[in-house]
C-alpha cells in the first residue's frame, strides 16, 4: 500500500517537474530559440555523420554503399590490435603527447605571464604581434624552412657546426632528433598564439588585488605567484582538459611532412598510419576503425581528466 | 502503396525510387528514346582528365575536336597533384564522368576490385569493330586487363625512359670517357666530387643527385644495371620479389658506398624532385639518373646558369654480370575506363568508343598531340618542331596531350617529333634503344588478392629497410629480417598467389 502510494507520488512529482520545465521553456522561448541553430549544427554536422562509423564494422565498398556492404564485426579492430606496429604507434603517440603536455603546454602560460608584466603598451603590442605570426604559417612552410636549415648538404646549421669544428648531424634522417625537432616546431608555431586566452584572463583580474598586495609589500614575483596565477588557474585547467581530449590528434600534416623511412619507428602515429595503411589504398573500413578507436580513447581521457579536476576542487568543463 | 503507412514510408519509397532511377535509368523510357534519336545533335561526352600545366587550358583544340567528331565535350580538368584524391571522391559518391582517366598503373590496380565488381564496361570484344582502336597493342592491353578481360583504352608510353644524364664538360675537364659500367659510374662520381671538375678551387661538388624515390629516382635504374629483376623475377621456375634476389643486395651495397663516401646528396631520402634537379642545375652535382626525357628541361635551365656547359646522356651500362638491361613499365601511361554509373547503355558506350576511335585517327591524333601547323609547330624534315613559345604550348597543347589514346606506335600516320637540342635528340634515341634491352615485370597482367589489399603497405617496410641499409642503420641480417617480416605478414601469400596466377597464364 505504502509502496504504491510512494510510487504514484514520485510519478506525480516527476510529471510536475516535466510540466515545470516545459512551462519555463515556453516562458523563455526566445532564449531557447537562440540555441536552436547551435543544436542543429551539432545534429547535422556532428551526430548525423556518426552514422558513417558503421563502416568500421563492415567490409565497405564505395560502389555498394553503407547499406549494401557486408558486415564483418570486429575484424578491422582485431587487425589493428594484432598489427606489429600497433604498440609502436601507441607508444609514439603517447610519448609525443606527453612531450606536448610537458614542454609545450607551460610555454604559453609563462609567455603570457611575461607579456603581462610588460608595462609599455606599444612595445607589448609589438611583441604580441611578433609571436602570433608563426601561427599563420602552414606546416608545409615551417617544415620546409627547417629542412633547408638542417639539411646535410649545405644546410645552415650543419655548415655552422662544421665551421665550429663539430661533425655534421643528420637531423632529418635520425630517430634521435625527430622528437626534439617536432616539439620545437610546435612551440615555435603555437606558443605565441596560445597566450591569447591567458592574456585575456589576466586582463580581467581586479587591479585592486595588486594594489592591496603592493601595500602589503609584495614584489613582482609575489604578485605573480599569489594573484595572477591563482586567478587564471581555472582557465589553465579547462585548457588542459581540452588538450587531453586531443591526445591522439597530434596534427597529421605536421608529422606526415617530417616522417621518413629513417625515423618511422619514432614518428609513425595513428593519423599517419591511417593515411598510409588505410586511405592511400582505399581501405575505408580499416581507417574508420582506427578513427573510432582514437575517438573512444580521447573521450575516456577527457572524462578522466574532468573527474580529476573536479576532485581537485575545480569546475571542470561539464 | 497504402496511404495509411504514413508519410515516412512515402518519403522512403520516393527516395528509393529516385535512387534506383539514378542508378539504373535504362529502365526509364526517356533515356532510351535519347539513343534512337541521337544523330539529331552532337553527342554529349563527359571526361575527367588530369592537368599537368598550371593554367586552365584554352579551348581552341577542344573546339576543333568537337567539330570534327560531332560531339559536345565536357572536360573536367583536375590538377595532377590532387587527381587521385578527386578520383576517389568521385568514385565514392558515384559521380564519375563517362570517360574516366586513371593516371597510371597504380591507380588501375586500386580499381581492380571495383572493376571486378562490375562497375565498368568491358570493352575488349568491341575493339575489333573500330578501325583505329583495334590497332592498340594486345600485349599492353593484356597488361591492363583484369581476369583476362579488357576494360580500358590506354595511352601509350615508351617502355623505358631510364638512363644517365651527366655533365660532359666536367667529364672532359677530368679526361673521363663515357661510362660503360657501374664501376665507371662510380669512378665518375668520385672524380666529380674530389677532383674539382668545375675548376673553381673549392671542394663544393658532388657526384650524383638523387631524390626520395626508389623507383623513378636512381635506385631502380642502377638495380637494372646490376641485373635485378623488375619488381618480380623468376627464380628456379617460380616468381619471387626483386628484393629476394642477390642483385638487389648488391645494388644496395653500391648505394651504401656512394652515401658513405659522400658521392650522393646525403639527404636523398627526403629530397624532392625539384631540389634534386636544383642541385644539378646549380652545378653542385654532375650526374642525374632517372628519366632521360628530363634532359631537355635540365639543359634549358642549366644553359641559362652556365652557357659553357655541355650535357650528355648514356645508357646500356653493365654491372658485374656484364649484361645490359633496363626496367620497363607495362607500356601504358593513363588508362581510360567507362563507368556504368555514367554510361547507361551499350549504345552510349559505342558512341563514346567511336569518338575515341576518331581521336586515334591520324588527323585528330596529331592535332591533340602536336597542335596546329604554323601556330604550334613547323615541319622540319617531315618532323614536328614545336614553336619555342612555352606559354602558348602549355596553354593550348600540353593539356590535350593528356587525352590521347594510343601513341606513336599505334596511331597510323602519327608525326614524329624533331628535337632542336642535341642532347634531347640523343636521349630520345636512347629511349628507343632501350626497347631492345627491356626487363619486364612479369606480374603486370597477374593477380594477387593479398597484394591488392596489403601489397603497398608491406612494400613500405621493404622501402624503409632499403633506405636503412643504404644509410648504414642496418646490416644484411637486418635487411633479411625485414624481408622475413614481409613474408610473414602476407608476402608468402602474395608469392603463392602470383605463382598460381602465373601458372594459369602460362597454360
Amino acid at each position: 500500500m505504502n509502496q504504491v502510494a510512494a510510487k504514484s507520488n514520485a510519478i506525480a512529482k516527476k510529471r510536475g517537474n516535466e510540466s515545470g520545465l516545459f512551462k519555463r521553456m515556453l516562458k523563455n522561448r526566445a532564449i531557447y530559440l537562440m540555441i536552436l541553430p547551435g543544436l542543429l549544427f551539432f545534429l547535422i554536422f556532428k551526430y548525423v555523420p556518426m552514422w558513417g562509423l558503421i563502416i568500421a564494422f563492415q567490409d565497405y565498398k564505395p560502389y555498394l554503399g553503407i547499406t549494401g556492404s557486408p558486415f564483418v564485426g570486429f575484424e578491422h579492430f582485431e587487425r589493428l590490435f594484432s598489427d606489429d606496429m600497433f604498440f609502436t604507434i601507441l607508444r609514439n603517440t603517447l610519448l609525443l603527447f606527453g612531450m606536448n603536455l610537458l614542454f609545450y603546454f607551460p610555454v604559453p602560460i609563462i609567455l603570457a605571464l611575461m607579456l603581462n608584466e610588460v608595462r609599455h603598451a606599444m612595445f607589448k603590442k609589438w611583441v604580441q604581434t611578433l609571436v602570433y605570426v608563426p601561427h599563420f604559417m602552414s606546416w608545409v612552410i615551417i617544415v620546409s624552412i627547417t629542412f633547408v636549415m638542417l639539411s646535410m648538404d649545405r644546410g645552415l646549421i650543419n655548415e655552422i657546426l662544421v665551421m665550429m669544428g663539430f661533425e655534421k648531424i643528420n637531423f632529418l634522417l635520425s630517430n634521435e632528433w625527430f622528437r626534439p625537432m617536432y616539439i620545437l616546431q610546435v612551440i615555435w608555431r603555437e606558443a605565441g598564439w596560445g597566450t591569447i586566452i591567458y592574456l585575456a584572463a589576466m586582463a580581467a583580474i581586479d587591479p585592486g588585488l595588486y594594489e592591496a598586495a603592493r601595500m602589503d609589500g609584495a614584489g613582482r614575483f609575489r604578485q605573480i605567484w599569489h594573484i595572477t596565477l591563482p586567478s587564471v588557474r581555472s582557465v589553465i585547467m579547462t585548457l588542459l582538459i581540452l588538450k587531453i581530449g586531443d591526445v591522439l590528434e597530434l596534427g597529421f600534416e605536421h608529422i606526415y611532412l617530417l616522417l621518413n623511412s629513417m625515423n618511422r619507428e619514432v614518428a609513425e602515429i595513428f593519423d599517419t598510419y591511417v593515411y598510409t595503411a588505410g586511405l592511400k589504398q582505399g581501405q575505408y573500413s580499416f581507417s574508420t576503425a582506427i578513427g573510432f578507436f582514437k575517438s573512444v580513447v580521447g573521450l575516456m581521457l577527457v572524462m578522466a581528466a574532468n573527474w580529476l579536476a573536479k576532485k581537485a576542487g575545480e569546475d571542470g568543463i561539464y | 502503396m497504402k496511404k495509411s503507412h504514413g508519410s515516412l514510408l512515402l518519403v522512403t519509397t520516393l527516395t528509393a525510387s529516385m535512387v534506383t532511377a539514378c542508378a539504373n535509368p535504362s529502365s526509364a523510357p526517356s533515356d532510351q528514346s535519347g539513343n534512337s534519336s541521337a544523330p539529331a545533335g552532337p553527342a554529349k561526352i563527359t571526361i575527367m582528365a588530369n592537368l599537368h600545366t598550371a593554367e586552365v587550358p584554352s579551348d581552341t583544340i577542344e573546339k576543333m575536336v568537337e567539330e570534327k567528331t560531332n560531339t559536345e565535350l565536357t572536360i573536367q580538368w583536375v590538377p595532377d597533384g590532387s587527381y587521385e584524391e578527386k578520383l576517389n571522391a568521385a568514385f565514392a559518391t558515384g559521380s564519375l564522368p563517362q570517360a574516366t582517366y586513371l593516371k597510371n598503373q597504380t591507380s588501375l590496380l586500386m580499381f581492380r576490385d571495383a572493376i571486378r565488381g562490375g562497375q565498368f564496361w568491358e570493352i575488349g570484344p568491341l575493339l575489333k569493330d573500330y578501325p583505329n582502336l583495334k590497332n592498340l597493342d594486345p600485349n599492353v592491353l593484356n597488361n591492363t586487363s583484369v581476369d583476362g578481360k579488357i576494360y580500358s583504352l590506354y595511352q601509350e608510353r615508351p617502355l623505358s625512359r631510364q638512363g644517365v644524364i651527366y655533365r660532359k664538360d666536367w667529364a672532359d675537364a677530368l679526361g673521363l670517357p663515357e661510362p660503360k659500367t657501374t664501376e665507371d659510374l662510380y669512378q665518375m662520381m668520385k672524380a666529380f666530387k674530389e677532383k674539382d671538375p668545375d675548376k673553381n678551387g673549392k671542394n663544393d661538388t658532388m657526384g650524383l643527385t638523387d631524390r626520395n624515390d626508389l623507383v623513378y629516382g636512381a635506385f631502380k635504374t642502377v638495380a637494372s644495371y646490376y641485373g635485378t629483376p623488375n619488381g618480380w623475377g623468376e627464380k628456379d621456375g617460380k616468381l619471387a620479389p626483386e628484393f629476394m634476389f642477390p642483385q638487389y643486395l648488391e645494388t644496395m651495397k653500391y648505394f651504401q658506398r656512394l652515401h658513405k663516401e659522400g658521392l650522393i646528396n646525403q639527404d636523398f631520402p627526403v629530397t624532392s624532385k625539384t631540389d634534386q634537379q636544383n642541385l644539378f642545375i646549380t652545378g653542385k652535382a654532375g650526374m642525374y639518373i632517372g628519366s632521360l626525357s628530363d634532359s631537355q628541361s635540365l639543359y634549358q635551365k642549366l644553359i641559362t646558369v652556365n652557357p659553357n656547359m655541355k650535357l650528355d646522356v648514356a645508357n646500356r651500362i653493365t654491372g658485374p654480370e656484364g649484361k645490359a638491361g633496363i626496367w620497363a613499365i607495362p607500356g601504358y601511361g593513363s588508362a581510360v575506363l567507362f563507368p556504368k554509373s555514367a554510361v547507361k547503355t551499350e549504345a552510349e558506350l559505342k558512341q563514346i568508343l567511336s569518338f575515341y576511335d576518331k581521336l586515334m585517327g591520324a588527323e585528330l591524333g596529331n592535332l591533340i598531340y602536336h597542335g596546329i601547323e604554323g601556330k604550334h609547330f613547323t615541319l622540319v624534315e617531315g618532323k614536328v618542331s614545336q614553336v619555342d613559345d612555352l606559354k602558348l604550348t602549355d596553354r593550348e597543347i600540353k593539356p590535350y596531350q593528356a587525352l590521347q589514346v594510343g601513341g606513336e606506335n599505334t596511331i597510323k600516320g602519327f608525326k614524329e617529333s624533331y628535337f632542336k637540342i642535341p642532347v634531347k635528340d640523343k636521349a630520345e634515341k636512347l629511349v628507343k634503344d632501350n626497347n631492345s634491352i627491356l626487363i619486364h615485370d612479369p606480374t603486370a597482367p597477374l593477380d594477387s588478392k593479398t597484394y591488392t589489399e596489403k601489397g603497398a603497405r608491406l612494400q613500405e617496410g621493404i622501402k624503409d629497410a632499403t633506405y636503412k641499409f643504404i644509410l648504414g642503420a642496418i646490416d644484411e641480417a637486418g635487411f633479411r629480417s625485414a624481408v622475413e617480416k614481409w613474408q610473414k605478414e602476407g608476402g608468402d601469400k602474395i608469392i603463392e598467389e602470383y605463382n598460381a596466377s602465373y601458372q594459369q597464364s602460362k597454360k
